[in-house]
């Protein structure tokens, strides 16, 4: 088998004696969207977090292009192209919505310490582009109108929706959502995923969880199932809807 | 003493307290960092300035050598700032203010121990009068906090004040979206250290002496009001509040020389202080100033576009 753009070999997380999750591998392949589905619970997005370097993995190893990454820091491994949304929007409430987007931006020139003082010219000119992308990310997410708003003003489906436009303004390799759809309606949800195809046929490969299961299997070439902290079965769509373990896993033995 | 002079010397202490803000409002009011120990730093650039100004090193020198000082000491303390909770670095940084004034006290062999040192004037002008002297102060004080005022604006208005406040908002957020927050909150106490430890030697200039009581937490305290009343995450409102502070302590310190009051004046200033922050939190949280916006050039451009494209749709 071809080698995965991110590959997880027999990682294991657990709090205190939960075992959230417990020997994961599998394998995300470059291009196109992957799903991760499973009951709450299940360790999907602790799988996440372990991806992302939030939390340390207690056993196995996961590369991202080949290299490993389990013991980087969360702005390293983004410094590699692996970016996420959270699950549950964490956003800079008390900055505007455009200012959340540009924030998000890689490779700037204007963040660091002294180029912010001397180098002003240089990040001024780069900002002026950075803008015009987030204006058209946020434009996509419907969320344009309120790009001088603070970000605490946006209801709970916006402040989502701005999650995942934030992630989309750092230009990832690898984007994880985690439930990007939740609380969002339903027509703005599979509108997303239409953008998200879009965007992963020119070059970005996305993993996501999705309780939105419609969806998901709509758009997804590949979905994996979790369930109690391991997964438990993987294929594509068409087959993994005709699979008894994954109807196991949402409804429980029998 | 001459009224001109009460005047002149409210100027001075409005500068100084106004580095101090400045400083307090870049660590704490845009990046979040509650520092309770702005006083140590305020006592290393003074004692730093006046220990070698005695042994003839020229006023910018010393200046300078204090905010470096102080610019290291706020590296030490950012290390463990990463490790502990916030409640708990407070505390600690707390604690050190007070260590370092207690070894200036009680080691009088570093500098006069409670006697403090005397510094000497600046700029020596002949035959000059003590106005003249004040006045040189306060052009050097108000240069300070001109260019003190300009970095904590640029700064603010950069890409970096966004990342500031990203990391003020949510560290792991920030820390996800790939930014460092160690080495940002290192930087921010450095350049927050360096600020009051040229506010130190300023202070130090102007009184011509150093002494441990001089840097007592009230300090601290004191720049913590001028901070959250005049509004954190303004750099107007950090000045704002050290003129308001400034006037109402050096006010009543007046008033005191007046008055005969059945209580001692000093703690009827501190409780005066404590209902003011109580005041200040309960009807106006966010401070007299509001958080200002970041401002950039093409942010500008782009909200001005945009007003225009809504003036002619509607
Ligand atoms: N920070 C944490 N501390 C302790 N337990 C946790 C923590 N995060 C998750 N868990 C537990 O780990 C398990 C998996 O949770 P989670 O990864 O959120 O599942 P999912 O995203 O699939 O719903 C749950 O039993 C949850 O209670
Ligand atoms: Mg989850």
């Amino acid at each position: 088998m071809e080698e995965g753009l991110l590959r997880i070999r027999e990682v294991s997380k657990h709090f205190g004696g939960v075992y959230a999750v417990n020997g994961v591998s599998l394998d995300v392949k470059e291009g196109g969207i992957c799903g991760l589905v499973g009951p709450n619970g299940s360790g999907k997005s602790t799988l996440f977090n372990t991806i992302l370097g939030i939390h340390r993995p207690d056993g196995g190893n996961i590369y991202f292009n080949g290299n490993c990454i389990n013991c980087l820091a969360p702005h390293q491994i983004y410094a590699l192209g692996l970016v996420n949304a959270f699950q549950l929007p964490r956003l800079f409430y008390q900055m505007s919505v455009l200012d959340n987007m540009l924030v998000a931006a890689r490779g700037q020139q204007g963040d660091k310490l002294l180029n912010s003082l001397f180098l002003r010219r240089k990040w001024q000119e780069q900002e002026k582009g950075l803008i015009e992308e987030a204006l058209e990310i946020l434009e996509l997410m419907e969320l344009d109108k309120w790009a001088f708003s603070l970000a605490g003003e946006l209801s709970g489906g916006q402040r989502k929706l701005l999650e995942v436009a934030r992630a989309l303004m750092a230009k990832p390799t690898l984007l994880l959502l985690d439930e990007p759809a939740a609380g969002i309606n339903p027509v703005l949800g599979r509108k997303m995923f239409q953008k998200l195809e879009d965007l992963s046929r020119n070059g970005t490969t996305f993993f996501i969880v999705e309780h939105r299961l419609e969806i998901l299997f709509e758009f997804a070439s590949w979905i994996y199932v979790m369930d109690r902290g391991k997964t438990v079965v993987g294929g594509e769509p068409e087959d993994i809807s005709e699979e008894p373990a994954f109807y196991r896993a949402y409804l429980g033995e029998e | 003493m001459d009224p001109l002079l009460y005047v002149l010397d409210l100027i001075v202490f409005i500068g100084i307290f106004g580095i101090l803000a400045l400083s307090l409002n870049l660590e704490f009011g845009f990046a979040g960092l509650a520092n309770f120990g702005k006083v140590a730093f305020f006592l290393i650039g003074a004692y730093t300035y006046a220990l070698l100004s005695q042994i003839g090193v020229p006023f910018y020198l010393c200046l300078i050598a204090g905010a470096t000082l102080s610019a290291a000491f706020g590296l030490l303390i950012s290390l463990p700032a990463l490790r502990l909770r916030a409640d708990y670095l407070a505390i600690a940084i707390l604690t050190f203010g007070e260590i370092l004034r207690l070894i200036v006290k009680s080691e009088s062999w570093i500098a006069g121990g409670d006697w403090g040192i005397s510094v000497s004037p600046a700029i020596a002008i002949s035959g000059g009068s003590h106005r003249v002297d004040v006045l040189v102060n306060i052009g050097l004080v108000y240069f300070c906090l001109l260019i003190c005022f300009v970095i904590a604006q640029l700064l603010a208005n950069s890409p970096y004040g966004r990342v500031m406040r990203a990391v003020r908002e949510d560290e792991v957020a920030a820390e996800a979206l790939g930014k460092n927050r160690a080495r940002y909150k290192a930087q921010v106490l450095m350049l927050g250290s360096a600020m009051a430890g040229i506010a130190g030697g300023l202070y130090a200039q102007y009184l011509q002496y150093v002494l441990p009581g001089m840097f007592m937490p009230m300090v601290t305290f004191t720049v913590w009001i001028m901070v959250l009343l005049g509004g954190p995450a303004n750099n107007w409102g950090a000045v704002l509040g050290a003129v308001l502070v400034t006037l109402f302590d050096r006010g009543t310190n007046i008033a005191k020389d007046y008055l005969t009051l059945p209580i001692d004046p000093s703690n009827l200033q501190y409780i005066l202080f404590g209902a003011l922050i109580i005041l200040v939190l309960l009807y106006r949280p966010q401070g007299l100033l509001k958080e200002s916006p970041i401002k950039t050039k093409a942010l500008e451009s782009v909200k001005r576009e945009r007003s225009v494209v809504k003036g002619k749709g509607s």
